[in-house]
């Protein structure tokens, strides 16, 4: 099959997959409105854009996910008719999607011999030769026997990745491949990449993140709102500008914050153990300290224990050791209204399911949690008059984007179901927020939004737990940066006497890097 | 910042239900081709009432062809059945008779399945509620009439809630699951009502399982001369009111619908969900037990083993989802399906249909009205077609 694709193949520098106009329409968005883009050989060609730019429908178009509703796809200046992902590999492309396509309960080996077409001799000595041999050649330790789903997420990565090379790929595109990783694992998949395409391997790599641009790629297609902005050399661009495309505007690249004066502790947790139904995420005697007017950012890889800090704190779960502290009065066993009503607001990871009634209308969940506080609400019958008068009032200046405050939230975009939970939230000028991945999935206006809006209840004199993979965020943030790993806080620093690497270091085990990416 | 973030697509807020093929713009980029299905963010209620008419439309239709099977003019069939349910003054009142506990086994299971709790337990709660009624009435005969009448709908509301509220303890403090055991709580309180007629409270001088029949001065009053009709239809629906204002004007209602809508964020939100059901159940089962007392009080005066024959707890529960949970939709859907079962009799008669057609339409109209409140969830769409 990569014979078939080398026929009139492209020499490096020309173009060898080509899309011209390619028109996706979803129910309610254009996704891909009119997108012309041209990959050449051998390059690694960023598709650069906010959450919903529609790079990933690009990608899904050049993998034969989609057919697009109007023009086409060009390969080797050859009109290109995928009908399935299969044709996408037989005739050169491969995909590792955001969300992986393995089987977990079978071996490395198992899956990536998976795809192998019918008609395909299947010899596994071969393919475990073959796949052994990428493995040592690009030295990533990985047992082809293992079983996936033991691997860490960056191991899958890997075995994706390799299953596309088994079959002879030429142009491999990337989901936003880095979202799992640490940065040492993002720097080693890095310094593969390039040496693939130095092997000329073409590579198109999706991400939303400027630095990874400036880092790996040789040119960038910057797509906005479903259309392209334009394609330009990385190196005739700086971050600014690329923010500048990517959003249609100027971006301030860092929230101005002053010195922060931490007062009293508002939030004392004391060696708590609390163990999750499904053994991943368990806390292990996990200690942290967060002071009025302070914000403490908690790093770490997903699955270390945030989701049962933030319960925690909140109430929803209780440690079975160890105390929690809020405001000086104990809450390790308060049921999560008597913590709400000690002034702590909580902004939880998964907006929909733990923050919102998503058939509710806006003003209901601008309410919800504070229904029967005296301003909303009298002997038990809510009161209609003061409830939209605050919806109105929050709607105006959380800047909420939505026709009525009757409006169902169903129907609103994700930054303004966020607004909606930050204008509840701060609503009561809270002593504490706990705010886990408060911009996750957020386009950039929003995420400005909400950072800006910590920073200012921190002046405020609000003590913020924030919990985040995402560490430009925390490091933007954070009076003092904290590292969760298995359950622990195993570090404490502040942002000025650390660096990148080193909380990468502490994210993945400290020097224990089995638990990283190879 | 604000003007830049309003004409962003992402924040402007996805209206799609308002994007009409005319005023749409993404329509031009459509050719005529094939038709997709796409699911909708969110149905306008109006949506889902038209829906439902359609579905009932249908249903006559079904039920028309199955007549027409069984050899009768479904426009004689329809005309009987209509004569003998709102034909004249008479069997429109008699209709009413019927429509009113059904009303309140209605409003039952919709505050129930508002909160996302599925109590099927409606029959056995109403009989609870005969059985309370006569507790009240069999203890404090000697109660003034109004004093008494108080006490014993008190006392119908307070035994079905109790009998509603075995089932969301088990629930909340065990897990069970609260179809299973209000199922089943239907069987026990069979058993135990047959033990009380059998025993304890059998009218002396009679083989029957029954108790005596109460004293005049305990009849709920009626409103006409030569109809059935009594107080507990006026009661049947001031409840629909007070369950709408429930669900709709109190903290109460705010927290069931919210525990109904997603548990999870109820509780991350500080809402008790175990209180909550806890309270939606006794609500619920109080409702099933007053329609035992106005049946007990208003009809039959006395308990004998025939007492809830009519089952009007589990038809209660399709009457509840046919009206999609809204209490008005109850009340005119109890009373549409009062004067099927009135109706039915004289189609009987005069067509020879047997009136067990009855039950068959009741089933239909579920399934379609069922399934047209999933159907109304999406629309059809014509998109361009590449071949
Ligand atoms: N399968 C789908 N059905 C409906 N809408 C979709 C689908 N996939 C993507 N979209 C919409 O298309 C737009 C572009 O999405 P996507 O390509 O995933 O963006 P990106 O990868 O840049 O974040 C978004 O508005 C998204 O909601
Ligand atoms: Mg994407």
């Amino acid at each position: 099959m990569a014979d078939a694709a080398q026929s009139g193949a492209a020499a490096p520098g020309e173009n060898i997959l080509v899309a011209e106009d390619v028109t996706k329409v979803f129910p309610g968005v254009v996704a891909n409105d009119s997108v012309s883009v041209e990959i050449r050989r051998a390059e690694i060609h960023c598709l650069l854009g906010e959450n919903g730019a529609g790079k990933t429908t690009l990608a899904d178009i050049l993998y034969g996910v989609y057919r697009p509703e109007e023009g086409q796809v060009l390969l080797n200046g050859r009109p290109l008719e995928l009908h399935s992902p299969r044709d996408a590999i037989e005739a050169g492309i491969g995909m590792v999607h955001q969300h992986f396509e393995l089987v977990p309960p079978m071996s490395v080996i198992e899956n990536v011999v998976i795809g192998t077409p019918a008609k395909q001799w299947l010899d596994l000595t071969e393919a475990r030769r073959r796949l052994e041999e990428f493995f040592a050649d690009y030295d990533v330790e990985i047992d082809p026997d293992a079983e996936v789903g033991r691997l860490s997420v960056g191991e899958q990565q890997w075995v994706e990745i390799f299953k596309t090379l088994y079959f002879g790929v030429e142009i491999l595109i990337l989901d936003e491949p880095t979202a799992v990783l640490t940065p040492q694992g993002i720097d080693e998949l890095f310094r593969i990449l390039r040496r693939m395409r130095d092997e000329g391997l073409t590579i198109i790599l999706i991400t939303h993140k400027l630095k990874e641009v400036m880092d790996l790629s040789d040119r960038v297609t910057v797509l906005r709102r479903g259309k392209v902005v334009g394609t330009v050399d990385t190196a005739d661009v700086d971050q600014r500008d690329l923010a500048r495309m990517m959003v249609g505007r100027e971006v301030l690249m860092q929230a101005d914050k002053a010195a922060s004066t931490a007062g009293e502790p508002v939030l004392e947790v004391d060696e708590i153990h609390l163990r999750s139904d499904t053994g991943r995420g368990s806390l292990e005697g996990l200690s942290i300290t967060v002071g009025s007017g302070e914000i403490v950012g908690i790093a770490g890889v997903s699955g270390n224990g945030q989701n049962a800090l933030f319960d925690a704190v909140v109430g929803v779960r209780h440690p079975e050791t160890g105390s929690i502290r809020i405001a000086g009065q104990d809450t390790t066993e308060s049921a999560p209204h008597r913590i709400a009503t000690l002034g702590v607001a909580s902004v939880p990871a998964d907006r929909i399911a733990q923050g919102l009634m998503m058939d509710f209308s806006v003003k209901e969940n601008l309410v919800l949690g504070n229904q029967r506080e005296r301003q909303f609400s009298r002997a038990g019958i809510l009161n209609r008059g003061h409830i939209d008068a605050f919806a109105t009032e929050s709607i105006d200046t959380f800047e909420i984007k939505t026709p009525s405050a009757a409006q169902i939230t169903r129907t609103l975009s994700g930054g303004n179901l966020q607004k909606i939970i930050m204008a509840r939230e701060l609503s009561g000028q809270p002593q504490l927020i706990v705010a886990h991945q408060p911009t996750r999935g957020l386009d950039i206006a929003a995420t400005e939004y909400v950072r800006r809006r910590l920073i200012q209840e921190r002046d405020r004199g609000a003590g913020v737990l924030l919990m985040s993979e995402d560490l430009d965020e925390i490091f933007q943030l954070s009076d003092r940066i904290a590292v969760i790993y298995d359950g622990r806080i195993v570090a404490v620093t502040e942002p000025d006497a650390t660096t990148l690497e080193e909380i990468g270091m502490h994210m993945a085990g400290a020097s224990d890097t089995d638990q990283g990416p190879p | 910042m604000s003007e830049q973030v309003a004409d962003a697509p992402q924040d402007s807020p996805r209206d799609d239900h308002e994007a009409d093929a005319g005023r749409d713009p993404l329509s031009m980029l459509f050719q005529p081709g094939a038709w997709r299905l796409e699911r909708r963010l969110y149905t306008r209620p109006v949506y889902e009432l038209y829906a439902t008419l359609i579905a009932l439309a249908v249903t006559a239709v079904i039920i028309g062809l199955l007549v027409i099977i069984v050899g009768v003019s479904p426009l004689d069939a329809f005309a009987s059945l209509y004569e003998g349910a709102f034909g004249n003054r008479e069997s429109a009142l008699e209709t009413l008779v019927q429509a009113t506990p059904l009303i309140l086994t209605g409003l039952c299971a919709a505050i129930a399945f508002r909160a996302g709790v599925w109590n099927i337990g409606g029959q056995g709660q109403f009989i609870a509620g005969a059985i309370g009624t006569w507790w009240v009435y069999d203890t404090f005969s000697g109660l003034p009439a109004p004093v008494l009448f108080v006490a014993m709908f008190a006392g119908a509301a307070v035994f079905g809630a109790v009998w509603a509220t075995v089932a969301s303890v088990l629930l909340v403090r065990y897990g069970t699951n609260e179809i299973l055991t209000t199922v089943m709580l239907n069987f026990v309180i069979d058993s135990g009502l047959s033990w009380l007629l059998s025993g304890p409270w059998q009218a002396n001088n009679t083989p029957y399982s029954q108790t005596e029949r109460m004293v005049e001065s305990a009849f709920l009053p009626r409103f006409f001369d030569g109809s059935r009709l009594h107080l507990g239809f006026a009661l049947a629906l001031v409840m629909a009111v007070v369950v709408h204002f429930l669900v709709r004007r109190t903290t109460l209602g705010f927290e069931l619908r919210a525990i109904g809508v997603n548990k999870q964020a109820a509780s991350y939100k500080g809402i008790s969900v175990g209180a909550a059901v806890i309270a939606v159940m006794a609500i619920s089962g109080a409702l099933a037990g007053l329609a035992g007392a106005g049946e007990l009080l208003g009809l039959h005066h006395r308990i004998n083993f025939e007492f809830g024959g009519q089952a009007v707890g589990f038809t209660g529960i399709i009457i509840a989802l046919v009206a999609r949970l809204h209490p008005a939709g109850v009340i005119v859907v109890a009373i549409a399906f009062a004067g099927l079962l009135n109706g039915a009799t004289q189609m009987q008669v005069g067509t020879g249909i047997p009136a067990a057609l009855v039950d068959v339409i009741e089933g239909v109209a579920l399934v379609l009205v069922l399934l047209a409140a999933v159907a109304c969830r999406y629309r059809l769409r014509k998109i361009a077609h590449h071949g």
